[in-house]
């Protein structure tokens, strides 16, 4: 176990195009941390570059306390699940998992130990001679995963390690992932374009966009205080509504707008009746309706633009009926509106 | 009048149909290729008389080995059969480690000149034959290598339609598997001998096939490079016998039968690798 810290680093490719600017952030001891962002905002190269894959352009990553700069991959002790897996396809599932131990020079009974010891934790046991193209994809998922514990590394990096599995099995492998991180109590970094993938597998994340650090927090926090604009839209879904002040002074008890600063709302945050008399109240008319389930989500027309709302509400809705509902103060995010950062004065 | 059977047969006529005259457009084309071979290989097996009477017939009279046994004994066609094996074997395990290394490294060692090294190889491609014997005798001379295997070897050691070929299969192999074994902890040496390789071996397979056979059937630069009559190759010693025994017509087409025979060996031999790993690389390279 060990911490990382990545210390101001950039990453300049040779033909010139930036990749990360400045990115400072820490994955404590035994923390599972979640990196976050769009594709293409640098995320899997701050991976790569923790690996030794490739090397910083400028600044200092550290492992375990250790500049480990201009060590290779083979020196960093860290153990990484790729995007597309990439088991051996030539090996079998035994093959692949012993090939790091073989490597090392581990006796051959001791190998055979592990490897089988890995592959029941896994559910492998009869995969074992098995090769990668006869593996379903949970299947492969679970030898690159085996590939990873038996390197018996400090740092586990994961890069996407579910994007490339179906929807329940994804959602199966989560479980099985953040289990895993518990019982294993390694440090680990675990990449991901999926937002909801990061707010529940992460203890921390770090938001990432244009190869520049938008917030570091934890999901709840990042989730109820965003840092800027970008964050808010991209963290929560169906995404968070935009609004801009000058149209929402006029509502009715709408804070005074202020010039230039645009406001935010989650669609779950409206109410169908009012909690305080602080709230904010909004009058529109519904524009769709789609039901799901228990809940509805409406598109509303308000004088100062359209917004998403999902409501728990017993009552029948039909379109073009008007409808008043509420936020409480603390739920209105307030945005600069030309920077895009947070103003906390009105925030809550 | 035979009974309609269904949706099936209605679909699987013409599919049938079809299948055959493929078939048969094939094995039209496979006896136009064959005739001349097997043609050959029967006139070796003809008497003086009947192989020299204006055209040959198809078929032997009285089959018989003796421009075979003729060839073999007066011709030493077993020194130049040697010869030419020697030299196609070393230049094909020479040139497949070559290609193997530099295509592997081409494609996935990052490199300063990497680009300029590939168009290299591209530009070397196209570089004739012909250009090249002046310069090459004259350098193989003052090494005094003239007469010697390693002549005819080391020119084309490096083959760049190898390396190139080799290159564009490996480019369709993911880096991340490399990447993977490098997190394992293998060496860059541990990473080609243990991974690369044996995930190249179907195109090193068709690279050295490809390889065997024009080192087999080269002509101009052995004809130069081997002064000594009993360093000479086959197709040079073929070409000999020609202009010495114009007239014999049957020892002639055993000397090239002999000279056929390791080529078709070798095909029939591989030919599933070869075809697999040329379908395999175009896919994927």
């Amino acid at each position: 176990m060990a911490t990382v810290e990545i210390e101001h680093v950039d990453k300049v490719r040779p033909g010139g195009q930036a990749v990360l600017h400045d990115v400072s952030c820490a994955a404590r001891d035994g923390e599972l941390l979640a990196v976050v962002g769009p594709s293409g905002c640098g995320k899997s190269t701050l991976l790569r570059l923790v690996a030794g894959l490739e090397s910083v352009t400028v600044g200092v990553i550290r492992i375990g306390g250790c500049v480990v700069n201009d060590l290779p991959p083979q020196r960093r002790d860290v153990a990484m699940v790729f995007q597309s897996h990439a088991l051996y396809p030539h090996m079998t599932v035994y093959e692949n998992l012993a090939f790091g131990l073989r490597v090392r020079g581990t006796a051959r009974r001791e190998t055979d130990r592990r490897v089988r010891q890995v592959g029941a934790r896994l559910g492998l046991e009869a995969m074992l001679e098995r090769y990668p193209r006869e593996l379903s994809g949970g299947q492969r998922q679970r030898t690159a995963l085996g590939r990873a514990m038996l390197r018996d590394a400090a740092v586990f990096l994961l890069d996407e390690p579910l994007s490339s599995l179906d929807v329940p099995l994804r959602a199966e492998m989560r479980r099985e992932l953040a289990e895993l991180h518990r019982s294993l109590g390694t440090t680990m970094i675990y990449v991901t374009h999926d937002q909801s993938e990061a707010l529940s597998l992460g203890q921390r994340m770090v938001v990432l966009a244009g190869g520049r650090v938008q917030q570091i927090d934890t999901p709840v926090d990042v989730y109820r205080r965003p840092a800027n604009r970008f964050v808010a839209g991209f963290v929560g879904w169906p995404p968070m509504n935009f609004l801009r002040a000058e149209s929402l002074a006029d509502m009715v008890g709408a804070p005074a707008g202020e010039a230039g600063v645009e406001y935010g709302v989650r669609p779950e945050c409206f109410a169908a009746q009012p909690g305080g008399p602080d709230d904010v109240q909004f009058t529109g008319r519904i524009e769709r309706i789609e039901s799901q389930g228990g809940e509805w989500y409406l598109e509303l027309a308000l004088r100062c633009g359209r917004v998403l709302v999902r409501l728990r509400l017993e009552q029948a809705l039909t379109v073009g009926e008007p409808l008043r509902l509420w936020v409480r103060r603390a739920d209105l995010h307030t945005f600069d509106a030309t920077t895009g950062q947070r103003v906390e004065s009105s925030g809550r | 009048m035979p009974e309609p059977t269904g949706v099936a047969s209605d679909m699987g006529v013409p599919t049938r149909m079809a299948r055959a005259g493929a078939y048969l457009g094939l094995a039209a084309l496979a006896a136009v290729t064959l005739f001349p071979l097997l043609w050959m290989a029967s006139i070796a097996l003809m008497s003086a008389p009947q192989a020299a009477a204006g055209t040959p017939p198809l078929w032997p009279q009285h089959p018989t080995l003796a421009n075979i046994i003729n060839v073999i004994s007066q011709q030493h066609i077993g020194t130049y059969f040697f010869n030419s094996l020697v030299v196609a074997t070393a230049t094909t395990v020479l040139s497949v480690l070559v290609a193997g290394s530099a295509g592997y490294a081409l494609a996935h060692v990052g490199f300063r000149g990497r680009r300029v090294v590939s168009g290299l190889m591209v530009f070397g491609v196209l570089i004739p034959t012909q250009a090249l014997v002046l310069p090459l005798f004259e350098m193989f001379r003052e090494v005094h290598l003239v007469n010697h295997y390693a002549a005819l070897v080391l020119p084309v050691a490096a083959n760049p339609v190898g390396i190139l070929l080799v290159q564009a299969y490996m480019r369709g192999i993911p880096a991340e598997i490399l990447d993977a074994a490098r997190i394992d902890g293998a060496s860059e040496w541990r990473i080609f001998r243990s991974v690369a390789v044996p995930l190249m071996a179907p195109i090193l397979a068709a690279v050295s096939v490809l390889v065997f056979v024009v080192s087999w059937n080269e002509f101009m630069w052995p004809m130069i490079a081997m002064q000594q009559e009993n360093m000479q190759t086959l197709p040079v010693a073929l070409a000999a016998i020609d202009r010495e025994h114009y007239q014999n017509i049957g020892l002639m087409a055993a000397a090239a039968t002999i000279t056929m025979l390791p080529m078709v060996c070798v095909f029939v031999a591989s030919q599933r690798y070869y075809l697999r790993s040329v379908i395999a690389g175009s896919l994927t390279g």
